[in-house]
């Protein structure tokens, strides 16, 4: 809001510099964001917070000046009008809607220039000027905070008021030229046939003054924040009324705010007042609470050391009315315009406010123990991050919205998705129900910038109807590392770079129970993906891209690679702390053999087969090499693998080694198929 | 004195400069060491000599003996060395190294987890909420009513699910972490002292300073004394561990509808532009918050702070666009 510190002189005698009052604005919690001029004018541009309505004007910042500087307010005295005997007639309808409603019909008007004065004043605070009547209603809601409004008065069909909600699909033009639609939701002002205003925002097209305005009706009045707000916000539409209503006015100056204005139209426009209605429905809003607070209980809170005169000064110097009780207590009544103070955490707050913050003094808090025990998963999700780093992934964070359009590129619009209902573009429809459209962007982005080798992870949520899951994503491309001794300076990865990757980082934090079975995948080459299965559940997915989706993205390298975690079932599963399994003091028989199995086996099916014969004395199966050349069947391919015999508890006879292995060998070639080469 | 040391001294080091190759060396040594060369000459001469002469000339002609023999092994390795380099492959050490090169994490994980621990630090446990959250936790819970102007601060993004709580209500992304006071406060009782990380999503236009998403740090800490002093204490403790002693900082009233008193937190350093900049918001949890939650009337009291991730980040790093966090540009990743 807007404040001109020649208009707020005539209030309060300042006596400091323009920029050191704006400084003490802002400690005070008026924060004056832009101070300007204007023809010799200090403009101050202050950010009222939502709880000062208050504040929303010249009176009221004078106010909080005075309080802060301890200066005397000079406020223009109020004006004595004689309220004639003529009563106009005013209805309100909707007594939750509007508490009161101030009519004042001045007759003979003349409609002239606005004193140059308060158009200087207008001007300055950005207020243009447009006839003398219009302008004092101006003038008025900015010196007081209180919205009026003027119409006039011979176009008001029956010449009278009604306060009622308006009509389903009633309509009205409003003097912006636009013609709005209503409903039952929105309070208008009617006359005897139609709405003249939408109450509190903005006044009809039919009913403004003009030049050639006789007569005026002038409206003062406390209408409901809530039902404001609501009929603001479904028609877009704001005014400096709407904001101040919304926020809630000071039901204690919708009279004095009238009146003024009344002594300045029949001074400034002359004409005479001759009727006259203030209409009140229900006293809730005009109730003002009653806060027992004591001077130690402030001092005890905020940390200070305030004497009980101090204290006192602060609350009078903020217009509060303060009560002596018992043993100290005082009872703390707040002017009607301070709405916002209801309690006694709101007392501290303006003790502290006036004297400073900068006042109370600094402790640390004597922490001695908190009854919530931190979350396991930060712990292992750093864990988990450190190893992704480790295998040379850059960590990355992207939006967890996405457009449609993406879900269809990377193939995944089977997925049910959450989506957004009111997003700002459609980049941020959809929530995304994986982390692949977003890594995908990220490479192609960095392919675009001429990177080739790229590795990079991230942990975030993906969204479903079922909530939100945190996920692990690996993605990689290019060079496994550069190596200027190779060929091409460095090989290229493949799947397998990308699997042992996965499975070192995430082994740091579980020992993998799953397995890594081949699927058919539509986002993954044929043969080169699969999903992680632990039992009977699908935990996460990897493979080699399919290159429809890597051309979609506009990734024109075709070998890229990509996995996805499931981390909430990681996290439900993990052991802590690991088991220990005692290290063997005897030595380790080695027998390698060499297979020629058909391409239709899985490596995972020999596997299973191996450890479906539960041999205690085998301690460990590794994989050496894979043969596909010439030297061997065009169906089969040849395997070699590494078995371990080893005992914790004794050395093994070469007898009982030959006997077990030679009993699995002979299983494999049974059950795989596989010959011995 | 029979023998001049000092001249037999210089002209050892003559002779063994001309040395180049073994069969020098050899000569060398038969000139100085062999059976008829000089050393031996020199423990011939003792019998000749007085007996004040006699253990001093000892003394000298032993020390030459190992000086001798130190300078023969010393030229050995240096003349074996030379023909072995020789005949050595072509190798440059300075060629560059070939490494596995480690991962960078994200400025911003890095961020949360430096100041998360400064918290941990100073006794505080680290807890997370979900982003999706019903209108009650982000609002009414926090003391912000629904048709009230403190929303105004909290564009929030619906989603098209109904909240199970409340079927006329539709779920939201989070707009603020506070809402993780609620959840906090709801399943536990004081003492609490906890800080929540977590993304946050409000409809903003994108542009160098607004992000539709970005990252707050909550801090919420509940017991049966604490006071307004404690709050200033404990971000001013912060401020100077994460930006370092040079930071001058100033607590200026403020309004959140979860709070009261509130405040917001501007930091400026000593030695920079004179400038405030806004860092966080905090204030002491408004009573209605603990109503809201169960809490009996005025048992306790609390302070709560938050912060923006990315703001405190580019602050520190100087970071002018808030876009570069979530375009994930290698060149920016691998400065971290």
């Amino acid at each position: 809001m807007k404040i001109s510190l020649n208009w707020l002189k005539d209030y309060v005698a300042v006596g400091i510099p323009g920029k050191t009052l704006a400084h003490k604005f802002s400690m005070a919690g008026m924060e004056v964001e832009r101070i300007y001029s204007v023809d010799g004018d200090m403009i101050f541009e202050i950010e009222v917070t939502p709880n000062r309505a208050d504040c929303l004007s010249v009176l009221g910042i004078a106010r909080e000046a005075a309080a802060i500087l301890g200066k005397k307010k000079e406020f223009p005295p109020l004006s004595k009008i004689k309220w004639p005997s003529k009563k106009f007639p005013v209805t309100i309808l909707d007594k939750e809607g509007c508490q009161q409603y101030i009519a004042c019909v001045i007759e003979g008007v003349d409609m002239d220039k606005t004193p140059l004065w308060m158009t200087k004043r207008l001007k300055s605070i950005g207020v243009r000027s447009i006839n003398n009547v219009v302008d004092i209603a101006n003038f008025c809601l900015m010196e007081t905070g209180q919205p009026l409004h003027a119409f006039d008065y011979d176009k008001l069909s029956g010449q009278k008021i009604i306060v009622r909600r308006a009509h389903a699909g009633e309509t009205i033009v409003t003097i912006d030229n636009v013609e709005r639609t209503l409903d039952p939701s929105i309070l208008v002002i009617a006359d005897a046939r139609q709405a003249v205003a939408i109450a509190g925002i903005m006044g009809g097209k039919g009913t403004e003054v003009t030049a050639q305005t006789k007569n005026i009706l002038l409206e003062s009045a406390y209408f409901n924040p809530i039902l404001i707000r609501r009929a603001s916000r479904k028609l877009g539409l704001s005014s400096d009324s709407s904001y101040r209503f919304e926020r809630g006015v000071d039901p204690g100056s919708v009279k004095t705010t009238a009146e003024r204005a009344v002594m300045l139209i029949l001074k400034n426009a002359g004409g005479l007042l001759v009727q006259a209605a203030d209409v009140r429905v229900g006293k809730k809003h005009m109730e003002k609470p009653v806060i027992s607070v004591s001077c130690e209980a402030i001092n005890s809170f905020l940390g200070v050391q305030l004497t009980s005169a101090e204290c006192q000064r602060i609350f009078t110097s903020l217009d509060f009315v303060v009560d002596k009780g018992d043993k100290g207590v005082w009872h703390v009544c707040p002017p009607s315009f301070r709405r916002d103070v209801v309690g006694q955490e709101d007392l501290m707050e303006e003790v502290a406010r006036i004297i400073g913050y900068e006042e109370v003094p600094s402790r640390l808090p004597c922490i001695s123990a908190t009854n919530v025990a931190p979350d396991p998963r930060r712990q292992l999700r750093n864990q988990l991050k450190i190893q992704c780093q480790a295998q040379g992934f850059d960590e990355v964070v992207s939006y967890s919205m996405i457009h449609r359009s993406d879900l269809t590129k990377a193939k995944l619009d089977h997925l049910p998705s959450l989506r957004v209902v009111n997003p700002l573009s459609q980049d941020q429809e959809m929530m995304r129900p994986s982390l692949f459209p977003s890594l995908l962007k990220i490479v192609q982005m960095n392919m675009n910038h001429g990177e080739k080798d790229l590795k990079f992870f991230e942990t975030g949520k993906i969204y479903m109807k079922e909530g939100e899951r945190e996920t692990l994503a690996m993605i990689m491309a290019g060079t496994r590392t550069q190596d200027w001794r190779k060929p091409q300076g460095g090989e290229e990865v493949d799947v397998y770079d990308l699997k042992g990757a996965f499975i070192e980082s995430v082994g740091s934090i579980q020992h993998p129970q799953w397995v890594v079975e081949p699927q058919e995948l539509p986002i993954f080459e044929p043969r080169q993906g699969a999903v992680i299965r632990d039992d009977d559940k699908h935990i996460g997915f990897l493979g080699k891209i399919n290159q429809t989706i890597l051309q979609q993205f506009g990734i024109k390298q075709p070998h890229v690679f990509y996995a996805e975690l499931d981390l909430e079932a990681v996290y439900s599963t993990v052991q802590s702390p690991p088991p220990f399994a005692s290290l063997s003091e005897y030595p380790a028989i080695v027998r390698d053999v060499s297979l020629a199995v058909p391409k239709s086996i899985f490596y995972q099916d020999v596997l299973n087969v191996i450890h479906r014969q539960h041999i205690p004395i085998l301690s460990k199966v590794r994989f050496v090499e894979q043969y596909l050349g010439e030297k061997i069947a065009p169906d089969r391919r040849g395997i070699v693998i590494s078995f371990i015999y080893q005992s914790s508890e004794r050395t093994l006879t070469e007898q009982e080694v030959n006997t077990a292995h030679e009993g699995l060998v002979q299983t494999l070639a049974r059950d795989c198929s596989a010959m011995i080469r | 004195m029979a023998w001049d040391f000092a001249q037999i001294h210089q002209g050892v080091h003559q002779d063994i400069e001309g040395v180049h190759d073994l069969q020098a060396l050899e000569a060398f040594r038969i000139k100085y060491l062999g059976k008829k060369g000089l050393v031996s000459d020199i423990f011939d001469s003792l019998p000749r000599l007085s007996p004040e002469e006699k253990p001093l000339v000892g003394k000298q002609v032993n020390e030459l003996r190992n000086l001798l023999t130190q300078l023969i092994n010393a030229k050995k390795d240096e003349v074996q060395q030379t023909k072995k380099s020789a005949s050595s492959p072509f190798f440059d050490v300075t060629l560059p190294g070939i490494g596995w090169p480690v991962g960078h994490r994200h400025i911003l994980s890095q961020a949360i987890d430096e100041i998360c621990g400064l918290f941990e630090k100073l006794g505080f446990a680290v807890m997370e909420g979900p982003e999706i959250e019903s209108e009650e936790n982000n609002f009414e819970g926090l003391n912000i009513p629904a048709d009230h102007p403190s929303r105004d601060g909290f564009d929030t993004f619906y989603l098209d699910v109904a909240d199970p709580g409340d079927k006329t209500k539709k779920l939201l992304l989070r707009s603020h972490t506070s809402p993780g006071q609620v959840r906090i406060m709801k399943a536990h009782k004081p003492p609490l002292a906890v800080i929540i990380p977590g993304k946050v999503y409000r409809p903003d236009a994108v542009d160098a300073s607004h992000s539709f998403m970005f990252h707050q740090i909550e801090g919420l800490l509940v017991a049966d004394d604490v006071k307004f002093f404690h709050l200033k204490g404990l971000l001013t403790t912060f401020c100077q561990r994460f930006f370092g002693p040079d930071i001058q900082m100033r607590f200026r009233p403020h309004f959140f509808p979860f709070t009261e008193p509130s405040a917001e937190v501007d930091i400026s350093w000593k030695h920079g532009k004179k400038e405030w900049l806004e860092i966080m918001g905090c204030g002491m949890v408004h009573p209605a918050v603990f109503k809201a939650v169960g809490y009996p009337e005025g048992k306790y009291t609390g302070l709560a702070f938050g912060l923006g991730v990315e703001r405190i980040a580019m602050l520190r790093y100087g970071i002018q666009d808030i876009r570069v966090f979530f375009e994930n540009d290698q060149r920016f990743l691998k400065q971290f």
